[in-house]
């Protein structure tokens, strides 16, 4: 199936016309179906309000969505700075062929972690507030400037490549800011991915000390840094199934290394930790808490280490193993902190909480937006490294017959 | 597509930093100007709601009315909806001043909650927060049970209660409709208190005749049991008195052994399956039907299946409720008798209704039990020991005795002082009549309410019905009572013989342990 | 001068007086079910009994004292922390401590992250899951009487003195005389815990079998997070200085990329 819309510019007698392409495939459609399953409950949670589509309560009020949309959304969202930071800051020109879609990846994992911060939160009309009301003592509040801010400048960093099919005059406009854009657009990430650690530190007492550390923002920061690599290469090799598009091994392999160097750097950091601490009885009691702190870094750090510096990782396999682990190393770490890093305190006097099947729900329909908004956008636009969209739009104009079609 | 290009623009390198640059200025300016002040008391929520005036003053000064009792969840007598307190402060007011209950134990309390279950509380409350326990639909459930006999039992009070509840007068007497009332809700058998008021009398009064003699090594003066509240008074703050206090159950306890034993062998009824309930004025009795030691049936029919001798305590407005519900037409009842067997009562058995009633029912038959002889007319209209003052005392000539000094109070306040000056050595009376609530039973927690709080008005109003009754009875000593005679013929053999005793007496513990009495006066706390 | 409630738990009758005044003053809209519930019910409630209506309830602890086995009522509500980690955790400033001591709440302002639910020490914030437009419920203690030098509404029907208003620091030495004419257990609980509190709370019997959260720290939970706030802006800055030399550096006679 294909969607083919033109755009007609107002511009006087000439028309210019844009092709838009977007294949429905099978997967294509399970994710449009979780995608209106999670809209449905959205809807539901703007009427009836949290209490009626969540399991959150006042033990737990922060939940599956807060974890998952927000620290883990914005951590596994990390590559792009990561990878702005090494193509345009460091210039290591051979990564570039994987910087837009990086970058593109990110984008939409803030847009869906903006998303999901305007569901979660209880008065989302009041979103603006710390704009003008400045709780500036608030770790969140950095975390809120930056994410908004940041969001701002990746939409503008990605107008970059967008301008390159539709409003062309902007381009170069764009293009001179791009500078700016990309220093900010590493800054910021590297404030609030740490803040987004910091933010456990006020929770004094109630978080397992296995996680709670004044070293808390440079393991956020860290491991939002090397899981980068790990998504980046789980997405090209997603994408490189959907899209028919393969990443060079070389190029993965070498963000694999730069990735497995900083996980040494958060392995050498948290042993030191637990001495400077005294936590190394904790880590060993091999209760819930040890033996999730264990795996944590034995599966989503130490392994993925074995794998970049050995051969393995010259395979796509061992690429692919990477990327698993590390991904579900930091999922297993933001978890950890919230869930297993709190349960014990906040349900000391019987609370519970085991999120409802419509967080489910929209937790895996906001990705699955994401997924669907990833694959137009990597359709249509130049992010993958080839120029099918442009040669579309040559066919377009010759052809002249569009209006506004779709079969 | 010029002015695209235009609007574009504007996010050249200069122009991004202006904006950045102007969006941080706004926002510092109106932090600094309106959105972002700190925030003030006004703004904050809540505290928008009522109080009741004396908690408004400024400062903290000391409030003399403020706050309200505690009530056990617990409490089989009295609850309180705290949706309908609005901390009026009355309820302190009656329990610590009329009362002398509340502010009289030393803080911290132990675990008890210190109640007399008097429920004064609940006519003094003016929003109806605090009520008596309802139970109500127990006894439907009974009634509905055709395997059950109900037997019901009237105290002497509640028929000149009730039918202020039906918008009568004050003090209506409404002793016939009540049988009547009780007959359609569908109770099987329907006795009078009165009857076991005069047992009372028998018993008390040849209790009082052989502490005096010297038979009884009890010490004098005897002092009146009937009333659950003033008994548990004793119990918390004198148990040191604990032996002045008559061994004579009250009359509802009695009615209630005898009804599981006495009417289930004459009717050849299975006391397993009788349902005692009994009608009164009081809250206190809906705690005196649970104590372990009223469980005399039981006890002497040597079967643990036998429930309590009284099951279900009943306030005269619960039966109101209960007519009400039924959709009976009280006032148009007609006047129906009490059964026989133990429904006959004398005037000396109403008239234990009010304060000074059961001091004036003893005196008639102490008379009779000492000289042998009727009581003079003068002994039926003893008026040193009617009306409202909280202490009352009178001395009785009787021949062959001499004058026997006796004391009535009612109101635990005044009971308070008068049990002080007994400590201290001042105790010239033979016998003490004492009520918990302040004019006796007529004007008891379980009573309509006829004004708010009680006034004594009221209560002599009742008082005047209740002495009235008395004054038309054909019988007004409760030796003269028939169905008396016949009880202790037939059943009992005489006053405190062996069966008698099983029955009728009981024995009383101290609750002193529950808690810390205050220690004096000065060290006043709260 | 900074007020206070100063709670002598021994004293406590079990009344709830204060609750009903609480609910009475702001308000409080009244539950069936939690309005059934009793003292010894709410004391083993997950939430201490505290709900989005209920900004204070009084929980019954049945205990051990001299062999002896004794009940003691707590009060619970908002401690009104001196430097409190609601107000410092709130990012659009909903939250405020004010000089007499209550520490206020205002929803227009809120956003509804909950922070503050997650940063406070006492775990006294509550939710209105059920609306759907909610905002955080807790003890305002009584911000408006307490502005106008009256004392709160719980403390002014309290009929035995077990929780009295004042000043701080008067509350605090009369604490301490109380803890020993009394024979209390030497701890006034809010003197320092989590940076000292504008409720104070003395008791015969140990804290930490009603509740308490004894164990907590006696710093100001903000200060755990201040110097980071502080030092964000420079290393904000610093760290963009430092990639933009990077980035001249690094892209120095070399083409730009696409």
């Amino acid at each position: 199936m294909e969607l083919v819309t033109t755009v007609v510019s107002k511009a006087g007698a000439k028309k210019s016309t844009v092709k838009w392409k977007f294949k429905m495939t099978p997967m294509r459609w399970v994710f449009t179906g979780i995608a209106a399953a999670a809209i449905a409950v959205i809807l539901v949670r703007f009427v009836l309000g949290l209490g009626a589509t969540t399991n959150l309560n006042d033990q737990w009020p922060w939940g599956l969505w807060i974890s998952f949309d927000v620290l883990l959304g914005v951590a596994l969202a990390g590559g792009g700075y990561g990878t702005a930071l090494i193509v345009y800051v460091l210039r290591r020109d051979k990564f570039y062929p994987i910087a837009r879609s990086a970058m593109l990846t990110s984008l939409l994992g803030y847009i869906v972690v903006v998303l999901g911060l305007l569901i979660e939160v209880g008065q989302w009309f009041n979103f603006w507030r710390p704009y003008v009301s400045w709780g500036h003592a608030s770790v969140l509040f950095e975390v809120f400037w930056c994410i908004s801010c940041y969001t701002v400048i990746q939409i503008l960093e990605f107008c970059e490549v967008g301008t390159e099919k539709v409003f062309k005059g902007a381009h170069k406009y764009l293009k001179k800011a791009m500078p700016v854009m990309l220093i900010i657009g590493i800054t910021l990430p590297t404030l609030h991915q740490s803040s987004l650690g910091q933010l456990f530190y006020l929770m004094v007492g109630k978080v397992n000390p296995l996680w709670w550390t004044a070293f808390l923002p440079v393991f956020f920061l860290l491991s939002s840094f090397f899981v980068g690599a790990g998504m980046i290469v789980i997405e090209s090799s997603l994408a490189g199934k959907a899209l028919n598009h393969k990443v060079e091994i070389p190029v993965l392999r070498g963000l694999v290394k730069i990735s497995a160097g900083a996980m040494i750097l958060y392995l050498m950091l948290k042993i030191t930790d637990m001495v400077v601490r005294g936590t190394f009885a904790n880590a060993f009691a091999f209760d819930l808490p040890s033996i999730m702190f264990l795996s944590e870094l034995t599966f989503g750090v130490i392994i993925p280490i074995i794998i970049a510096f050995s051969s393995l990782s010259s395979t796509r396999k061992g690429l692919i193993w990477f990327g698993i682990l590390t991904v579900s190393g930091v999922i297993m770490n933001r978890f950890d902190v919230l869930f297993t890093g709190m349960g014990k305190y906040l349900n000391q006097y019987g609370g519970s909480y085991v999120p409802a099947v419509s967080e489910f729900i929209v937790s895996l329909g906001l990705v699955s937006i994401a997924c669907l908004a990833y694959l137009f956008l990597a359709e249509n636009f130049n992010i993958l490294g080839n120029h099918e969209s442009e040669h579309a739009d040559d066919i377009e104009i010759k052809d002249g017959k569009y209006a506004s079609t779709a079969k | 597509m010029a002015s695209k290009v235009g609007r574009v623009k504007s996010l050249s390198r200069r122009s991004f930093l202006k904006f950045v640059g102007g969006a941080s200025l706004v926002g510092v300016t109106l932090n600094l100007t309106g959105c972002g002040k700190p925030i003030t008391p006004d703004k904050a929520i809540g505290g928008n709601g009522w109080m009741p005036t004396q908690y408004n003053a400024p400062g903290n000064w000391p409030t003399s009315v403020r706050g309200r009792v505690p009530i056990d969840p617990e409490n089989p007598a009295i609850v309180r909806d705290d949706q309908k307190c609005i901390l009026c402060g009355q309820c302190i007011e009656v329990c610590e001043k009329i009362q002398s209950v509340f502010g009289n134990y030393e803080l911290p309390i132990k675990k008890e909650f210190v109640c007399v279950n008097c429920g004064q509380c609940i006519q003094w409350c003016p929003s109806g927060a605090i009520s008596e326990r309802d139970d109500v639909n127990r006894v439907f459930k009974a009634l509905a049970d055709p395997n059950v006999t109900v037997v019901v039992q009237t105290a002497p009070a509640t028929r000149i209660g009730l039918g202020e509840e039906f918008g009568m007068p004050v003090g209506t007497n409404v002793q016939g409709k009540q049988v009547a009332a009780l007959r359609k809700l569908g109770f099987d058998v329907v006795f009078d208190t009165n009857f076991t008021a005069d047992l009372t009398i028998m018993e008390e009064g040849t209790e009082l005749v052989k502490r005096v003699t010297g038979e009884l090594h009890h010490p004098i003066p005897q002092m009146t049991s009937c009333c659950p509240g003033w008994v548990k008074f004793v119990e918390y703050f004198y148990p040191e008195l604990i032996p002045n206090l008559s061994s004579a159950k009250s009359p509802q306890q009695m009615e209630g052994a005898l009804i599981k034993t006495y009417f289930a062998e004459k009717k050849e009824v299975d006391p397993k399956k009788i349902f005692s309930v009994a009608i009164m004025p009081c809250t206190a009795k809906k705690f005196e039907c649970q104590r372990p030691e009223m469980n005399s049936a039981s006890k002497e029919l040597n079967d643990s299946n036998v429930s309590p001798d009284v099951d279900v305590v009943l306030t005269t407005r619960e039966l109101a409720r209960m007519i009400k519900r039924s959709g009976i037409d009280f006032a148009s009842l007609p006047e129906e008798e009490y059964d026989k067997l133990m429904g006959t009562g004398t005037g000396a058995g109403v008239i234990f209704g009010t304060t000074g009633g059961v001091m004036e029912a003893a005196v008639r038959s102490a008379y009779y039990l000492i000289t042998g002889q009727q009581p003079p007319a003068a002994l039926w209209n003893l008026t040193p020991v009617r009306g409202m003052q909280g202490v009352k005392e009178a001395a009785v000539n009787i021949p062959g005795v001499g004058d026997v000094k006796v004391a009535v109070i009612s109101g635990l306040a005044n009971a308070r002082k008068v049990m002080d000056q007994m400590k201290a050595g001042h105790a010239p009376w033979a016998f003490m009549e004492i009520m918990a609530c302040p004019g006796g039973c007529e004007y008891g927690g379980g009573q309509p309410r006829a004004s708010s709080p009680p006034s004594d008005e009221d209560r002599n109003r009742r008082a005047a019905s209740l002495y009235n009754i008395d004054a038309k009875a054909k019988l007004r000593n409760s030796h003269d009572n028939p169905e008396i005679k016949q009880i202790y013929a037939d059943f009992l053999t005489a006053p405190m013989s062996e069966k008698a005793e099983e029955l009728l007496h009981t024995h009383y513990v101290s609750r002193a342990d529950d808690f810390i009495p205050k220690k004096s006066e000065e060290n006043k706390l709260y | 001068m900074a007020k206070g409630v100063l709670v002598d738990i021994p004293k406590c009758i079990g009344c709830e007086s204060c609750s009903v005044a609480c609910k009475l003053w702001n308000e409080l809209e009244w539950d069936e079910q939690e309005k059934n519930k009793t003292a010894i019910d709410r004391a083993k409630e997950p939430n201490n009994g505290l709900w989005p209506e209920e900004w204070t309830s009084i929980n019954r602890y049945d205990l051990e004292k001299d062999s002896e086995s004794v009940a003691r009522y707590v009060k619970t509500q908002c401690m009104h922390c001196e430097d409190p980690a609601c107000v410092s955790s709130c990012f659009s400033k909903a939250f405020q401590k004010l000089p007499e001591g209550p520490v206020i709440y205002d929803q227009s302002l809120c956003v509804g992250c909950r922070y503050c639910m997650m940063a406070c020490p006492f775990d006294v914030l509550r939710y209105e899951w059920k609306k759907a437009i909610p905002g955080v419920r807790k003890c305002q203690m009584c911000a408006t009487r307490v502005a106008n030098n009256q004392e709160t509404a719980c403390t002014s029907v309290c009929p035995t003195g077990a929780i009295i208003f004042g000043d701080r620091e008067e509350l605090l030495a009369e604490a301490k005389k109380r803890i020993k004419e009394n024979g209390y257990v030497d701890r006034v609980f809010g003197e320092k815990e989590a940076g000292g509190t504008s409720w104070l709370y003395i008791s015969d019997t140990p804290f930490e079998q009603m509740r308490f959260r004894t164990d907590i720290t006696s710093k100001p939970l903000p200060s755990y997070t201040e110097g980071y706030m502080k030092a964000t802006p420079f290393v904000g800055v610093g760290w963009a200085a430092i990639l933009a030399g990077l980035y001249v550096y690094n892209n120095k006679g070399k083409e730009p990329l696409d």
